[in-house]
């Protein structure tokens, strides 16, 4: 038993952070359009010629590297594909495009990414395929701060010869890496916020009111980016599914919060603080939710009736 | 990282839980049924801990120098969970081998350590801890028991309350005032045979015997007593509530009885309802990240890093996870916690009440992840 990094995923956790602070499109302050979000072309690209999305893959590193990163990557203001590109591409086989769109049991909608994608992952329990992308998705609007779209044309589908239950526990466990990011994210951003906004002669973040919700939250937050290393340590389906479950579970409430204590500046576009609640909103339903993870998670541990 | 056991983590693991196995009575569950606190079974730890001395399951991880075997920070935890999730045989004894002796090695006399460390080795010592009282729970630091300098002795008069252990107690872990402020406390180490205090038993929802209030009336000790120096209190204090804090496991029990009440709705046919699995699943959710917060702590301290705040996180956790298991076993066998069927259920039930009040109440753990790992300002 040791929760910290190796020798080898400090270093790229060091690396990794400092690219992101570094990175003028990390910045909340330099985000020129304040729409429901921007997507961080140039650090998608630096990354990935950086080979970041290939860390799962590397031994030293692994997918408790990778799900680090998408932890991170996600907590910046900007938005950039990483969850599958880092969790599911290593393990999909050869020459598969980036960035991703994942949909699963043929959820209806709007899928994330696609308008960005170069290929589409859709993950069944008896099959996972790959369609690649050529000008066929559409975007859409939506309520959600991802690039949303959905698929104007025919796709030309492949069978990749992988296990769906593996897959379908990484995206589990990536998911579960972006949401915890997200709301870590907003988190941040909210407590920069509570901490300098004084009312009644005070900072808001003074008052225990709103010192024990944060708190409440950093805990979810923290046990959460925990439950998903672990999972990503030893890629068990019910580590996966609870880790997803925890998270997603207590993703309502922590967004509540997180804009409850940015208080009317939060409506604003000027801040951006629905970059990381608008996706928490996304991702706390994605596979069903938190009743499906646990529901996985149940099946599992104990069983049927 | 590596979240996986090493095989000697998991042959002492094994080791324990055999020994827990071939050694405890027929009737345990019986005794067990009132709780690591009760009068019962701390009776019965004066039985089993020698046992578990002499098997070198006490205080393994201590220095040998001590009566220990110096092994490893991960498995002396791996033993509280064992310890724990077999309801707890040492009683109120975890406390002398999780802090009380790692702090009288810290802090202690060469004759405080050998007066009392022995004992605490060999099973057959009961402390209480004189924190509380009746104007300072959670602000410790208020306290107003005092210790007053008479020559060569100090005479102490105050009240303590709600003290786990004092009905069998022979030495008390006494915070006491000698000046102002927290740099006016100091730690005695007071013989509960001395004239002049008077414990009585509080009765409680927990069970009869486990709290008490005790007085101090001129108790006269003399300054061989004083652990430490006069106005050191509050830093032996906060040393000995890390190591408290984080010193049960609780998570381990809490996770073992969602096994049985889930066994139980099995065996009734109703475990197939999907409102009640997602149920047992978030317990069990809360269960296991509390126990990843408890892991961090203890693995900070394996690598000797400094304590930070992983340890407020972790009982925050820790309290949420007794509550959501309880809770489900409350909502979805509510029949078991009337009548004498099931023991476990309701002891766990009286354990969980206590689990966000005992050794610091959930919302001081709040305050300080506020401020100390969120760096929020201090309120007004």
């Amino acid at each position: 038993m040791r929760l910290a990094f190796n020798e080898d995923q400090a270093t790229f956790s060091t690396v990794l952070g400092q690219m992101l602070d570094n990175e003028a499109e990390a910045g909340f302050q330099t985000v020129e359009d304040w729409g429901r979000f921007a997507y961080g072309a140039a650090l998608d690209t630096r990354l990935d010629e950086a080979g970041f999305f290939d860390a799962a893959r590397e031994e030293d590193l692994g997918p408790v590297a990778a799900a680090a990163m998408i932890h991170e990557v996600a907590k910046a203001p900007v938005v950039i594909e990483c969850a599958a590109s880092a969790l599911l591409r290593p393990f999909l086989g050869e020459d598969i495009p980036r960035p991703l769109a994942v949909v699963v049991d043929d959820a209806p909608g709007a899928v994330r990414f696609l308008p960005q994608a170069r290929a589409i992952i859709a993950i069944s329990d008896r099959a996972v395929r790959l369609a690649r992308l050529d000008g066929q998705a559409k975007p859409e609007e939506s309520l959600f701060a991802y690039p949303m779209g959905t698929i104007d044309g025919g796709l030309s589908w492949e069978t990749l010869d992988v296990d769906p239950q593996a897959i379908r526990t990484l995206w589990q466990i990536a998911l579960a890496a972006e949401l915890g990011g997200v709301l870590d994210g907003g988190l941040g951003s909210v407590l920069r916020y509570v901490r300098e906004r004084e009312q009644f002669g005070r900072p808001l973040g003074s008052f225990q009111g709103v010192q024990h919700r944060l708190a409440e939250d950093a805990v979810w937050i923290e046990g959460g980016r925990l439950l998903t290393l672990r999972a990503a340590a030893r890629l068990d389906p019910a580590d996966a599914a609870l880790a997803l479950g925890h998270i997603q579970s207590h993703a309502t409430r922590i967004g509540y919060d997180l804009h409850q204590f940015m208080g009317a500046m939060g409506l604003t576009l000027e801040h951006p603080l629905h970059r990381w609640t608008y996706r928490a909103r996304a991702l706390r339903a994605e596979m069903g939710g938190a009743p499906h993870a646990f529901l996985d998670y149940a099946d599992t541990r104990w069983g049927g009736r | 990282m590596d979240f996986a056991w090493s095989d000697e983590n998991d042959a002492f693991r094994t080791k324990v839980s055999d020994f827990l196995d071939q050694n405890l009575p027929n009737d345990w569950q019986a005794i067990a049924r009132h709780g690591p606190g009760s009068r019962e079974q701390t009776e019965f730890s004066l039985s089993f801990c020698p046992q578990l001395a002499a098997a070198g399951f006490l205080v393994p991880h201590w220095p040998a120098e001590w009566g220990g075997a110096d092994r490893p920070t991960w498995e002396h935890f791996i033993l509280g969970e064992e310890m724990w999730a077999a309801g707890e045989p040492r009683g109120g004894q975890y406390m002398n081998v999780n802090w009380i002796g790692p702090v009288l090695m810290r802090y202690g006399s060469e004759e405080q350590k050998h007066r009392y460390l022995p004992p605490m080795a060999a099973g057959r010592a009961i402390w209480c801890q004189g924190f509380s009282e009746p104007g300072a729970g959670s602000d410790l630091a208020s306290l107003r028991t005092k210790a007053l300098r008479d020559g060569d002795d100090y005479i102490i008069n105050g009240q303590k309350i709600w003290t786990s252990y004092a009905g069998l107690a022979e030495t008390c872990f006494l915070l006491a005032r000698t000046g102002e402020g927290r740099s006016g406390i100091a730690v005695f180490l007071v013989p509960m045979d001395t004239p002049g205090i008077e414990v009585r038993a509080i009765p409680s929802l927990i069970g009869h015997g486990d709290i008490h209030e005790v007085f101090f009336t001129d108790v006269r000790i003399p300054s061989s007593c004083r652990l430490g120096e006069e106005g050191e209190g509050w830093t032996i204090i906060s040393y000995a509530l890390a190591n408290e804090r984080v010193g049960i496991p609780r998570y381990e029990m809490s996770s073992r009885e969602l096994d049985a009440m889930v066994a139980e709705l099995k065996s009734r046919g109703g475990f197939g309802n999907a409102a009640i699995r997602t149920r047992a699943a978030e317990a069990a959710a809360a269960c296991d990240a509390a126990r990843m917060l408890v892991y961090r702590v203890v693995d900070e301290r394996a690598r000797g890093e400094p304590p930070g705040t992983a340890a407020n996180l972790a009982r925050v956790a820790v309290v949420e996870a007794d509550h959501k298991v309880t809770d489900f076993g409350m909502d979805f066998l509510p029949d078991c916690y009337s009548g004498s069927d099931h023991a476990a259920f309701q002891a766990h039930h009286e354990r969980a009440i206590v689990t966000g009040i005992a050794a610091g109440a959930a919302e001081i753990q709040l305050n300080l992840v506020a401020r100390r790992h969120l760096d929020l300002p201090k309120g007004a």
